[in-house]
């Protein structure tokens, strides 16, 4: 039996929409942990992994290990009808077919409630083992959403190199080149502008700029981004949630001049 | 050695192990054998030799391949048998000799002339050569001499006899102007001829008759004339060109004005002709000459319809390529060479042999002959064509590669006079040739000459006569002949002749069973049979069948016909004009899924006999200003088709082409006729190739006249013919439905519910099939009595259940008797669509069967949804989701999946891509987001090997969706034919973890629980089986898994021996590929499935539950 319990709707929704378009169907493994999904997507270049610990929900209950399979298009659906700050109760029976939805809107004294069929899912438990990284880049995550967004236009891939002066986003494509360097700043009154670096050594990657931006839609999340880089391992990007919980996405670089 | 050193791309798994087992226990029982095999010349000793053989075989272990053991061993031992009553000898290669006491001036040359070519003889004298064999199996070349083309002119008002000469000096003179000083023109004369085209009242007009002294100048003077630069004194009042007639090339001319049919007989009476024995042109037994007045030609019919004793030779070249590059004559050698010859009429082949390369153990009853020297090999080799002397060379993808290979193998190894394949002293070149017809489309293909000697390479009859998914000899020998081969890999080859010589002898078997099977084909297909009898009713060389479209056979026969008839054909410049004539009339169907009986009735060959009902010709086509000239009367001197064209009715003229027709049609069913008296089935198989001859020939009048761009066209006669058929029908069902309703007193209201070209669909109400089918006879009766002979609507079958899909796509319970069914009928469905894959093709097949035969819809609904849900869990084999397609150009406009995946597969390896023609066979694996198809398309074995995940997806909604929607909806209604898509069996789906992608290298396997899936990361737990909740279930979930492996090894040991019955041996590897082999890829899958199931059965060694 699961029973979860969010205060609002929207960390779910956020987190559900960033997902949904690297991969469409997945298991949430529900245990007395919390709710964690682990997911690949098709062409096997990003990798999804979120974990919600217990204690982001409340109240949360699971007393059997529990998979989830979502087709994500379907729930998406469903969450569609969540108002943003509606609290959201998730359950589940032990070997469920079903996963039940109840959006509550406090205010208006309004409860909605949906069934959403669940699917068998057979597949693979992939990770990336936890990795010593060489970079990593705290920032807003607003700007990093800015600087994927502009590079865009520029071209398909970005380089991020880290160095001690800073860390520089450059793209070049058929029009032209551009680049945005960030140097390490930590306003005292805006925590969540503070650009911070730690460096062990200097990297520059490559990385498809299709899939940032697919993961800047995780940006309603959390206000600051994690960028962990090393030579030739898959960028992290992790949006850190309260209570230790994640979501991370993993991205493997581009090497040589493969399309 | 190389083998050790090449990726073990293609030898799968176990082979190492199996591999080093049969090299050492065979060999030894087959040296032993060895001696036995060896063919012997005394038929006791071979007696014996048999007999020996099967014993041995029993006793030393199944170890020869079925081919050898069961067709070798038996050819063997009927060879005996056949001696005694043939002509041939076991493995002799020379031709019969000639008679001893042969005299020119008391014998005459009698033969079939298979081939006919336009040549010289005596120093420049033009002649036809004509090759042929005697009834006793000598060969032939007649040189056929004295006759001269020639060409029409319709001669000018003021023009008389005593002109010709004058002309004739005049044409001579205009023609010396041109740059010809010899002399040219041989006569002129006046006769009188008819036009063939338009009436002309009946009436001949004077035509001037040019004839040439030598073949070659026809065409100058030709143009010259049409030019306008040989108006004689003005006589021609128009400006301009002057229409020349009767424009047909020497050859054929030659054949008409003989009356010598293609493959016909010919004969030179005893004393007319003259043996030539000095600076003979020919390497033929006899070599004549004649005067054409004096040959005889036999129509082909009664006893002048048999067939010489031919010989074909089948062979097949293996070449030694290098790895991963398709073979090229610069650098690979021919290794073996495999030769069948056959004598037509015998069952078996008299002469076997294998031309090897380094030493090969024997294979029985079958000559070895083994060569040091690749040069002195080929030599060897044509120096056997040589002596054996074919008359028919056959071969699978012989005219695309073996030929050019060999020519260009030699010229690189420069083997002196290796070229001189013909029978004359001609070398044999080969020559890209572009084959293309609105039929058959564009072909680009490679022509090697042999004169004298036919040539049919399978693979392009059946290309051209078949329409089948794949066209390698395994699938098409597969699909006719319903045995399989082993497809070895090109670069296995190499490995094999690396080898021993017993992996040589393996690859020798390979290679003459690919030389046998051609032969077999064409004896299954009757091809020879087919194609003699179409020369003979066309009256073209065998040649032109295969090298030229449709056209040149109606124009020969046409020529035929006017010849008898005085008439000229007019040289029209042929013009390709986008002039459009409406077609056909398809009557909208009444779509659905009909319980009752329907009744189909046809017009029987409906063009042919409106043309011949209405007398639709170019001799009776007329014009408005001539029907007033002649005051002629509608409708009794002449008629006016629906399309406002006027022809003359048989009153005033009989066309030309309602008579070609009328007699096509009779000697069919004569032909069919004998056919059914017939017993012989030689006899049979030609007489059956007559009929569909004639039937073929009957059907093509029609689309002739309509060929814009052909040498003749008359859109007024093909317009005309469809208008007439698009009025029949609409009468048709006018007629049925006013007679057949309950104002009458039948008991339903009949309704037409679909008409197409030449039928009619007829729901008579009914629901008894015997009653349908008596109205439909009754129906069938009455509508014909309503038009014109010899139009006959005709009562074929009834369809009971009938599911209209749309126009051109139904399918349909077929029954001509109301006992039982005869078949079920498909048109237009995916079951015989090739751009598909097979699990459409299976599954539609299965579920028409389902609803149609078993009347079992909501089986076939449950049928539907286990297949979708074993295509979502990935259970379903991959072989049946491979799509495949021709690649016929390089640069499409728009990206397509199957030339995009050729360019991908060249970047990995070139040599196993697929080249310019090929069928690229490919799957649809996942992608990322918003990924076009094209970029989705992957080689199967690829897939294969490294795991990645199928688009199920894609199959179920552009593959199965459509086919499946429109078969349900006309029987469930359109909301539950949806449901079967997106039920709950949808919601199982399995998602495969691939070994490729930019994260994989990185990314690592956590183990989930066997019972729960909960993914493992304890320290303890991560290398076991189940998690601690499940640790009381550990003895189930082993049970579990130990049984998924057992079931797995007894499925791949299965396949694996099947694959071994295939190739025919169980002791050695299977290295067979075969991209079209379903079995194939459930081997490959088997195996690594089962590799996957011991992984998981592995896990149970390391789980802390499961250790007590």
């Amino acid at each position: 039996m699961l029973e979860a319990r969010l205060d609002t709707a929207n960390l779910f929704k956020s987190a559900v929409d960033a997902i949904k378009d690297l991969v469409q169907d997945c298991n949430f493994d529900c245990n007395d942990s919390g709710i964690a999904l682990q997911a690949m997507d098709n062409s096997h270049v990003a990798l999804v992994s979120m974990m919600l610990k217990a204690e982001a929900f409340s109240p949360f209950r699971c007393d059997r290990n529990i998979a989830l399979g979502v087709n994500l298009t379907s729930l998406t659906k469903v969450l569609r009808a969540a108002g943003r700050d509606d609290t959201l109760t998730l359950k589940a029976e032990d070997a469920p077919d079903v996963l039940n939805l109840v959006f509550e809107a406090t205010a208006q004294d309004r409860i909605s409630e949906y069934d959403l069929k669940l699917m068998d899912i057979d597949q693979e438990h992939l990770g990336i083992p936890d990795t010593e990284y060489a970079a990593t880049i705290s920032m807003p995550s607003a700007e990093f959403k800015r600087i994927t967004t502009d590079l865009m236009a520029m071209s398909e891939s970005v380089t991020i190199e880290a160095t001690k002066d800073g860390v520089k986003f450059s793209s070049t494509g058929d029009i032209g080149n551009g680049s945005i360097t960030l140097r390490q700043h930590t306003p005292v009154d805006k925590p969540n502008e503070a650009v911070e670096i730690e460096l062990s050594e200097s990297v520059a990657l490559t990385f498809s700029l299709k899939y940032l931006t697919n993961f800047c839609k995780a940006q309603p999340l959390s206000n600051q981004v994690k960028l962990c880089l090393s030579a030739e391992v898959p960028l992290m990007v992790e949006y850190g949630l309260e209570g230790g919980s994640y979501l991370r996405f993993y991205l493997a670089p581009k090497i040589g001049d493969e399309e | 050695m190389p083998s050790a050193t090449l990726p073990q791309k293609r030898a799968f798994g176990e082979a190492s192990s199996t591999r080093r087992n049969i090299a050492a226990t065979p060999s030894t029982a087959t040296t032993k054998k060895r001696r036995i095999d060896e063919p012997t010349s005394s038929p006791a000793q071979r007696f014996k030799s048999s007999q020996n053989d099967s014993k041995g075989r029993m006793a030393s272990s199944q170890q020869k391949s079925v081919f050898e053991s069961e067709v070798l061993e038996r050819l063997n031992q009927d060879i005996s048998d056949l001696k005694q009553n043939n002509s041939e000898k076991d493995q002799a290669w020379e031709r019969p000799p000639i008679p001893n006491d042969f005299d020119p001036s008391k014998h005459s040359l009698c033969f079939q002339a298979i081939e006919a070519e336009e040549g010289t003889i005596g120093g420049g004298q033009p002649a036809v050569k004509l090759f042929g064999v005697t009834e006793n199996g000598n060969s032939v070349l007649l040189h056929v001499k004295d006759f001269k083309h020639y060409l029409y002119v319709a001669a000018p008002v003021s023009f008389v006899v005593e002109d010709c000469l004058a002309f004739k000096a005049y044409l001579e003179s205009q023609m010396s102007q041109n740059h010809q000083y010899q002399q040219v023109i041989h006569n002129v004369s006046l006769t009188m001829r008819e036009n063939i085209y338009g009436f002309q009242g009946n009436v001949q007009n004077p035509y001037i008759k040019v004839t040439v002294t030598d073949p070659k100048h026809i065409n100058k003077v030709r143009t010259m004339i049409e030019r306008g630069e040989a108006n004689w004194k003005g006589m021609w009042k128009h400006d301009g060109g002057i229409m020349t007639y009767d424009s047909i090339q020497y050859l054929l001319r030659f054949m008409v004005d003989c009356s010598i049919a293609g493959m016909s007989w010919v004969e030179a009476p005893a004393g007319a002709y003259d043996l030539i024995h000095m600076n003979k042109q020919s390497n033929c037994q006899f070599e004549a000459v004649i005067s054409y007045r004096e040959l005889i030609s036999h129509k082909p019919s009664g006893e002048w319809s048999k067939m010489a004793p031919l010989r074909i030779l089948s062979f097949d070249i293996e070449c030694a390529g290098r790895k991963g590059i398709f073979p090229e004559a610069q650098h690979d050698s021919v290794i073996q060479i495999a030769n069948i010859v056959t004598k037509y009429g015998d069952k078996k082949p008299f002469v076997r042999n294998v031309f090897c390369l380094d030493t090969t153990s024997p294979i029985v009853a079958t000559q070895i002959l083994e060569f040091k020297d690749e040069g002195k090999m080929l030599a060897a080799w044509r120096d056997f064509l040589e002596k054996v002397d074919p008359d028919i060379i056959i071969g699978y993808n012989i005219a695309n590669f073996d030929f050019p290979y060999l020519l260009d193998r030699a010229k690189h190894l420069k083997v002196h006079n290796f070229e001189y394949w013909s029978r004359t002293h001609v070398k044999s070149v080969a020559k890209e040739t572009n084959f293309s017809s609105k039929q058959m489309g564009n072909r680009d293909t490679k022509a090697t000459n042999t004169n004298g000697r036919l040539q049919l390479d399978l693979l392009q009859l059946v290309q051209r006569d078949h329409q089948l998914r794949s066209y390698t000899l395994n699938s098409v020998c597969a699909h006719f002949l319903g045995e399989q081969k082993e497809d070895v890999h090109h670069s296995m080859i190499t490995e094999l002749f690396e080898g021993t010589p017993e992996s040589r002898r393996r690859l020798a078997l390979y290679c003459l069973k690919d030389a046998y099977l051609p032969q077999r084909l064409m004896d299954k297909l009757s091809c020879l049979e087919n194609y003699t009898e179409m020369a003979r009713v066309t009256g073209v060389p065998f040649n032109f069948l295969l090298a030229r479209g449709q056209q040149v056979k109606f124009l020969s026969q046409l020529f035929r016909k006017a010849l008898e008839q005085k008439l000229v054909i007019p040289n029209m410049r042929s013009e390709s004009s986008e002039e459009q004539y409406e077609g056909a009339t398809v009557i909208e169907p009444t779509r659905g899924y009909y319980d009752v009986p329907i009744a189909t009735l046809d017009f029987a060959s409906l063009y042919p006999s409106i043309i011949q009902a209405h007398n639709l010709c170019y001799t009776t086509l007329i014009k408005k200003k001539d029907i007033e000239r002649w005051s002629l009367v509608k409708d009794e001197d002449y008629i006016v088709t629906p399309n406002g064209d006027m022809f003359v009715t048989t009153k005033k003229r009989k066309g030309l082409l309602a008579q070609i027709l009328e007699e096509l049609l009779s000697a069919r069913k004569e032909a069919k006729r004998e056919l059914a008296a017939e017993t012989d089935p030689f006899k049979k198989a030609v007489l059956n190739g007559r009929q569909l001859a004639l039937k073929i020939s009957a059907n093509s009048v029609y689309g002739l006249t309509g060929a814009t761009n052909g040498k003749l066209p008359c859109l007024e006669i093909a317009s005309s013919t469809t208008a007439f058929g698009r009025q029949m029908i609409e009468r048709t069902k006018h007629e049925v439905e006013e007679r057949y309703c309950i104002k009458n007193g039948y008991s339903h209201d009949a309704q037409v519910i679909y008409g197409d070209t030449d039928s009619v669909m007829v729901k008579f109400g009914t629901k008894e099939l015997a009653e349908a089918m008596k109205l439909g006879e009754d129906a069938a009766n009455y509508v014909s009595s309503k038009f014109i002979k010899p139009i006959k609507l005709e009562f074929e079958k009834v369809y009971f259940p009938y599911l209209l899909i749309n126009k051109k796509r139904y399918a349909g319970l077929y029954w001509t008797k109301p006992e039982k069914y005869d078949k079920m009928d498909t048109k237009g469905i995916e079951t015989v669509r090739r751009d598909n894959c097979l699990l459409v093709q299976t599954v539609i097949e299965k579920v028409l069967r389902m609803i149609l035969i078993d009347r079992d819809v909501p089986g076939a609904q449950e049928y539907v949804k286990d297949t979708i849900a074993d295509l979502l869990q990935n259970r379903v084999d991959m072989s049946k989701l491979v799509i495949t397609k021709a690649l016929t150009k390089d640069d499409y406009a728009a990206k397509q999946a199957h030339v995009e995946l050729a360019h991908r597969m060249k970047k990995r390896d070139a040599g196993s891509a697929p080249a310019l023609g090929d069928r690229v066979a490919y799957v649809m694996v996942k992608g990322a987001t918003g990924s076009k198809n094209f970029e989705r398309s992957e080689d199967p074995i690829y897939v294969l090997e490294h795991n990645v995940p199928i688009d199920t997806k894609y199959y179920l909604d552009n593959q199965l969706a459509k086919p499946l929607g429109r078969i349900f909806e006309p029987i469930l209604g359109e909301t539950k034919a949806k449901s079967l898509l997106t039920g709950d069996h949808t919601r199982a789906i399995s998602v495969a973890a691939p070994k490729v992608g930019g994260l994989m290298k990185f990314a690592k396997k956590t183990q989930t629980c066997m019972g729960c899936k909960k993914p493992l990361t304890g320290k303890e737990e991560s290398q076991g089986a189940v998690c601690a909740d499940d640790a009381p279930r550990v003895g189930e979930l082993y049970k579990k898994t130990l049984d998924k492996v057992s079931d797995l090894e007894v499925r791949f040991g299965r396949l694996w021996t099947q694959c071994q019955r295939c190739q025919g041996s169980m002791h050695c590897e299977v290295i067979c590929s075969s991209k079209d082999c379903p079995i194939f890829y459930m081997r490959m899958k088997a195996k690594k499935d089962l590799e996957d199931a011991n992984g998981e059965l592995a896990r149970f060694d390391f789980d802390q539950a499961a250790i007590w």
